[in-house]
């Protein structure tokens, strides 16, 4: 298992037989490496280096707390202001703002776009990433111009801060298999007593937690914290739900 | 505050901010932590690369000349390490606070001008280090640093490892080196009376320290034999600190 996955330091060689190769795909580099032309492949970050052979693809697991914006990412973002013709709006704390654009939402036009007021929040996918440039996101697929989810979010609730890496376990397909969070399932099952809420995990560390009751988002809202700061694997997030929910009552 | 104690260091000590690194070694302890890549103010702007900002703190007291003097070589030290040109327009802020030291600094508070002291500067750089490594910043490289002193011992030169305040009144010489992962020499600052010779000498015992190829797998009790200078590896100390930090947070994969 140590062999698989090897603890990689910024610049340190990366041993020639670890990085895949495919006769005809391309390799794809993901977050935490850095190509050095010609043939050079360098780590920027201390992790775990992680290939995929079937995918061509290498990168490195780690965690960190400060969002970096990357295209695709899916984001809970809080509009700051408005200008003529997008939404100025922060994705974390003392970084340039990202901006929206007025129209980037389902079937938005020039009379018929919502309306925004500072402090409101907006699920959405960054569309440009760029060193030299501010971030830019959208609130609408480009390619089928429906919303996906993504859009401005209503009704009570509130925002959790957790840390990257657990948000993107979160956000992960088979979230309970994968990446070992189970937390949000048993809330809302029979270890939770079946509570009633939605979340919007975002890339950036942000989970927005909603429901009727108050007393419920800050249930969640604790036991995802909890969670992430404690490391907790599933066993130890069942006996954390059944302490929360006992303490509720 | 004995200088061969092994060094210790505690990450993400602070919660709050985006990596954070608690470091104690031969007497020093320090805190970092470290928020970036966050907005530059005006004046800090750069157009093509991050401005790295280093704030060392003294134990008692505010900094005055020999802070901002440490201040000014850790950051040109650190912003070699950074890949300082992915975050254009951006700030790297690094805050060093010094929370114990061997010598009394409540009763030398008075820092005099010309009063430098580079016995800290290995302890500095090391918890700025692994606070950035906490952070996950990108980095060229890992650094690695020590302090060097040479005394007039018994009517010889002798070259004392991290010495101690007492070592330090005393020597003829006193040096802080600082090598990169890569066996480059990040930093080289050297106060007193010295010949190129000592220099040299006193160079390659910091390498030594700093530098010490990590053991290969198969020949690792082959390369213990080999190397048995006085004085901490570093460089196996920094990855086995990071390897804890790493598996922690990895602990679900």
């Amino acid at each position: 298992m140590a062999t698989e996955r090897p603890l990689v330091l910024p610049g340190e060689t990366i041993d020639p037989s670890l990085i895949p190769s495919h006769p005809k795909n391309p390799l794809r580099l993901g977050p935490g490496l850095r190509h050095i032309p010609p043939t050079d492949i360098v780590p920027t970050v201390a992790g775990q280096l992680i290939t995929n052979p079937a995918k061509n693809s290498m990168w490195i697991e780690y965690n960190s707390n400060r969002y970096i914006p990357s295209p695709n990412d899916v984001l809970l973002a809080q509009i700051l202001r408005s200008t003529t013709d997008f939404y100025l709006c922060t994705i974390s704390p003392h970084t340039a703002p990202a901006t929206l654009p007025h129209l980037a939402f389902e079937s938005a036009t020039k009379k018929t776009r919502p309306v925004l007021l500072p402090g409101q929040l907006v699920y959405a996918r960054v569309t440009l990433a760029n060193k030299h440039m501010d971030p830019e996101l959208e609130c609408v697929s480009a390619t089928t111009g429906k919303a996906e989810g993504l859009g401005p979010i209503t009704g009570p609730g509130c925002v959790f801060d957790v840390s990257l890496g657990f948000a993107r376990r979160l956000l992960m397909a088979r979230s309970r298999e994968d990446g070992g969070v189970g937390v949000l399932e048993m809330l809302g099952g029979e270890e939770g007593g079946g509570l009633a809420f939605e979340t919007a995990v975002g890339r950036n560390g942000k989970v927005w937690v909603g429901s009727e009751s108050a007393r419920t988002v800050v249930l969640v809202g604790r036991a995802l914290q909890e969670t992430d700061r404690g490391g907790l694997g599933v066993e130890g997030q069942r006996r954390l739900v059944k302490r929360l929910v006992r303490e509720m009552r | 505050m004995t200088a061969t104690t092994a060094p210790e260091a505690a990450l993400g000590v602070l919660p709050r901010s985006d990596g954070s690194a608690k470091y104690s070694h031969a007497g020093y302890t320090v805190t970092a932590s470290v928020n970036g890549p966050i907005e530059a103010q005006r004046r800090d702007e750069h157009a093509y690369e991050a401005h790295v900002d280093v704030i060392v703190r003294p134990a008692a007291g505010v900094g005055g000349t020999r802070e901002r003097h440490l201040e000014a070589l850790l950051q040109a030290s650190l912003s070699q390490l950074i890949l300082v040109k992915n975050f254009p327009r951006s700030l790297i802020q690094i805050v060093l606070q010094v929370e114990d030291s061997p010598e009394n600094d409540y009763v030398n508070t008075k820092l005099v001008q010309a009063s430098l002291n580079f016995a800290i500067m290995p302890a500095l750089m090391q918890t700025a280090v692994l606070a950035l490594l906490s952070a996950g910043v990108p980095m060229r490289a890992t650094a690695t640093a020590t302090a060097v002193a040479v005394v007039h011992q018994d009517g010889a030169k002798r070259t004392i490892v991290e010495p101690s305040p007492r070592e330090i009144e005393t020597a003829e010489s006193v040096h802080a080196l600082a090598f990169t992962s890569h066996g480059g020499l990040l930093l080289a600052e050297s106060e007193g009376d010295f010949t190129v010779k000592e220099w040299d000498d006193l160079y390659e015992t910091a390498k030594g320290i700093c530098c010490r190829s990590a053991p290969a797998k198969e020949g690792m009790a082959m390369v213990l034999d080999d190397e048995e200078s006085a004085g901490t590896d570093m460089r196996q100390f920094l990855r086995s600190t990071m390897e804890s930090k790493v598996a922690a947070d990895l602990h679900w994969k």
